[in-house]
């Protein structure tokens, strides 16, 4: 049985995974936009997600400017499937 | 305190639809570079009729056509994804894989199809079927990224995925290799 994942149980967590799971790799400023988050706490969440192994990021160049590409790890997909898993899990006992 | 499970259903719930809508406004504001669909029909169109024309003439400079043929799809393939890349802030290997390998059954077959059309064309010295061949090859390629797109564009999740940068490049040299090795053997 699937069980919730306290990492990415926070909504703002489950949101930057969800929403990393639709690309390979995503620009900092532009998963920003889509999570409509300040940068200070977009970049708190990357960091404990990092910590864990469910995203990495690097440094790169996007239009002559220097950026930070953030991209979901395997362990982080499976770790999305399986707290989704749970989410649904506990919506249909209830259903 | 135990917490109601309504309650959690329905944060569940909640959490679930927020988190979709995040992905699905990420998704939504991404674009085609308005060129990348004619470029890519022009670039298939190219490799098809220049291989169909290095096959069939199996000498050195036909060898060579059919490898700039290759080389100018390879080329409008890295151009149109860059641009994809710079101009969304994001890279889609599903994207890569399905201009690149034409994953799909719509534009294998549509390849696969006028490549041995224009191929049969060529040894028959048939230039007008070898045209028409490749271009109907490269808009059928064409017609099947943008069907992948807008099958990313409902789900991405589920067409985000494909060989990485790295597998795609080992491809190409391999299918240039394999390309050469062909008309050497020939």
């Amino acid at each position: 049985m699937p069980e919730l994942d306290p990492l990415i149980h926070a909504p703002a967590r489950l949101q930057v995974v969800t929403t990393l799971s639709a690309v390979s790799e995503a620009e900092f400023a532009t998963l920003r936009a889509a999570l409509e988050v300040s940068d200070s706490v977009l970049s708190k969440h990357i960091s404990a997600l990092a910590d864990a192994g469910y995203v990495r990021s690097r440094k790169g160049v996007q239009a002559g400017r220097r950026t930070t590409w953030i991209a979901l790890t395997s362990t982080g997909r499976k770790a999305l499937r399986e707290h989704v898993a749970a989410l649904r899990q506990l919506i249909d006992v209830v259903d | 305190m135990e917490s109601n499970p309504l309650q959690n259903s329905d944060e569940a719930r909640s959490e679930l639809a927020v988190a979709d809508q995040a992905r699905q406004r990420l998704a939504a504001g991404l674009r085609l570079p308005t060129s990348l669909l004619p470029a890519l029909a022009a670039a298939v169109t190219i490799q098809v009729g220049t291989a169909a024309y290095g096959i069939a003439a199996q000498t050195v400079a036909g060898l060579a056509v059919a490898l700039a043929g290759v080389a100018v799809f390879l080329g409008t393939a890295a151009i149109t994804l860059h641009q994809f890349r710079r101009m969304n802030g994001v890279r889609v290997d599903g994207l890569g894989s399905q201009i690149l390998l034409g994953t799909g059954t719509i534009a294998t077959s549509a390849y696969v199809g006028a490549l041995g059309v224009a191929t049969w064309a060529a040894f028959e010295s048939h230039s007008w079927l070898v045209a028409a061949a490749a271009v109907i090859g490269g808009v059928g390629y064409a017609f099947a990224t943008l069907r992948w797109w807008h099958a990313y564009r409902r789900d991405p999740a589920a067409h985000a995925g494909g060989a990485s940068p790295q597998v795609l490049a080992a491809l190409a040299v391999l299918a240039c290799v394999g390309l050469v090795a062909l008309v050497v053997a020939g």
